[in-house]
């Protein structure tokens, strides 16, 4: 049985994520250097958000199993 | 969006075809079924939604009208720094990973309809009972009224006036409840996925349509607001980082504990479902606001110094110089506009149901008359919701200001049940008594801040102000309460997960 609420790290890498999805650890007003023609610290954010989404489309699907595998087989049994 | 020149007639006519696809799709989805005589089966759609279907109710139902008419002058007006309304949708699966996978399997076991059903199990009090509902259907009320508001604005704006912004939210009430009353959750889950298809692809072409405009690449528009407009741009003071992490928890909290966000995890056909649709909601933001925000941004370029109110007219002016540019993009941005509506619409519907779920079952059915019919306790949530549209309807003849504020000042209130499902599903010792004063204190410091003018402090909404509070309290006065052993050894077996007893079987 996997639950996330029990596993710490899950937590720990997801309050870092929202910590530092804002960029008040760089210099204020600061735009350059654009790479392909966005603004360094905007390319910062843009990869730790989608990098948020796959941690959490990853979580939902490999640490979360209660009762799935029960349901699953009660549902193969109730298709024979 | 007053006055679209490329509206009118052809607009109508789209309108009104998908106003009756969506009557047809609720009369289909409730077509030989007693749809009317099981709370679980008009509300919670039998509990059996399937991936496809859960997951566009769950897109359409977050995603508003609002995500595009009212985020895209925001990042117009903000820059950058409105690069926020991606992670914030996306955090929302974070808090639903804190509880939904044991609520789900609670809400199975116990037959849960409401999540004030959870509350008042988890609890056993009448006073946290009462203030929980009066908390969520206080939010609900505000979420609908804001649906009403757009609902009108839109369409009116894509008939460029022919249909009156009045007439056009009275008719899109009727159709909705139609579809509603004739399918329940089912068919507003199945016109969910109608509509959310509709709303992404609106967004594309939307822009599509604003990059051909701007006849540049990203690159240019970012050099050209770099030198005219560099504040929207640089790297934002202490203050905005601030309120954008504030934004992140109050929205990731406060859409996760909605009651309309908390059914779906019941009607979830099963746990594989439920994951598999929040697995691919994660996705959705980029894509969806993501979009939405590149496109307020060229609007820096296409349309420089728009004050306030001019720019909340954006996506009106957008589209109609979209509509300009040739056939193909006059049609796409008719079928855009429809899109707005449907995205209104599908938000719309799933609070409307929740809202009469909360007066049939826990308003109705547990204090008014607990020994009524099912049939009896639907028929009550119906004409609650009648009630309540006429209510928010001589309201919404006189809308308040712009569109964000409204959707923060919901939040501040309905975010102060989360612990009562964060810390309730886990924490045995959260007694009834620490719950309702934090949830009082919470409720009554984040809307004392918002209503006299203190809705950040520090750049910190009073949301979360009121939140921080409610969480401490309910800490140290379940430490200073505690339970008697009967009542935690009680607590200890509600919050267990039996998977024995747990079926997957509808009822």
């Amino acid at each position: 049985m996997k639950e996330p609420i029990k596993k710490p790290w899950i937590w720990i890498i997801l309050v870092l994520l929202g910590l530092f999805n804002a960029p008040w650890y760089l210099p204020e007003g600061s735009i350059e250097p654009f790479i392909f023609g966005i603004p360094y610290w905007a390319l910062i954010t843009i990869i730790l958000t989608l990098f948020l989404s796959a941690y959490l489309s990853w979580l939902c699907l490999t640490q979360w199993n209660i009762v799935e595998d029960e349901e699953e087989a009660e549902k193969d049994q109730k298709g024979d | 969006m007053e006055d679209l020149r490329f509206a009118g007639l052809d607009a109508i006519i789209i309108l009104s075809t998908y106003a009756v696809l969506m009557i047809v799709i609720g009369w289909l989805a409730g077509r030989g079924k007693k749809i009317g005589k099981s709370v679980s089966d008009y509300y919670l759609a039998g509990r059996n939604l399937g991936l496809i279907t859960l997951f566009f109710t769950l897109y359409a139902t977050q995603y508003s009208g609002n995500t595009i008419v009212g985020y895209a002058p925001q990042a117009y007006r903000e820059g950058f720094s409105w690069m926020q309304s991606v992670p914030f949708f996306t955090l929302i699966i974070g808090v639903y990973l804190l509880f939904a996978p044991r609520l789900y399997v609670i809400a199975k076991k116990a037959n849960f309809v409401t999540p004030t059903d959870w509350i008042s199990y988890r609890f056993q009090s009448k006073r946290v009972t009462i203030l929980a509902i009066i908390l969520m259907l206080w939010g609900l009320a505000n979420y609908l009224l804001e649906q009403l508001v757009a609902v009108g604005h839109a369409v009116s704006g894509l008939t460029g006036g022919t249909i009156p912004y009045g007439v056009a939210v009275i008719a899109f009430i009727i159709v909705m409840l139609t579809y509603e009353w004739l399918g329940g959750m089912k068919a507003v889950a199945v016109t969910d996925a109608l509509q959310g298809i509709i709303l992404l692809l609106g967004i594309i072409i939307m822009l599509i349509g604003a990059l051909t405009l701007s006849g540049g690449g990203i690159a240019n528009i970012t050099e050209n607001i770099a030198a005219t407009a560099p504040e929207r741009i640089g790297v934002p003071d202490m203050i905005t980082n601030v309120n954008w992490i504030s934004m992140l928890v109050l929205t990731a909290f406060g859409a996760a504990v909605y009651p309309h966000a908390v059914q779906r995890i019941y009607s979830a056909k099963s746990e594989r479902t439920l994951k598999h649709s929040l697995a691919r909601m994660a996705w959705m933001p980029p894509i969806t606001s993501g979009l939405v925000f590149i496109v307020g941004i060229i609007c820096i370029q296409l349309y420089p110094g728009l004050d306030v109110p001019a720019s909340e007219e954006l996506v009106g002016i957008l589209a109609n110089d979209i509509a300009g540019l040739n056939t193909f993009f006059y049609w796409a941005m008719v079928i855009f506009f429809g899109g707005i509506v449907g995205a209104i619409i599908s938000t719309a519907d799933s609070v409307l149901l929740s809202f009469s779920s909360m007066i049939s079952n826990d308003v109705y059915g547990k204090y008014i008359n607990p020994s009524a019919s099912e049939e009896r306790k639907i028929k009550i949530g119906k004409f609650a919701g009648i009630l309540l549209i006429g209510l928010l309807l001589w309201v919404a003849w006189n809308p308040p200001g712009t569109l964000v504020q409204i959707f923060v000042l919901k939040f501040e209130i309905l975010v102060q049940v989360a612990p009562a499902f964060v810390l309730g599903l886990y924490w045995k010792r959260l007694s009834s008594r620490a719950l309702f004063w934090g949830m009082l204190s919470g409720a009554t410091l984040a809307g004392g801040m918002t209503l006299t003018g203190y809705a950040t402090v520090f750049g910190i909404h009073g949301g979360i102000y009121g939140l921080a509070l409610n969480f401490i309290i309910c800490v140290v006065g379940s430490y200073f309460m505690p339970m008697g052993t009967d009542q935690k050894n009680q607590v200890e077996e509600m919050t267990a997960m039996k998977n024995q007893n747990v079926s997957t079987a509808t009822d």
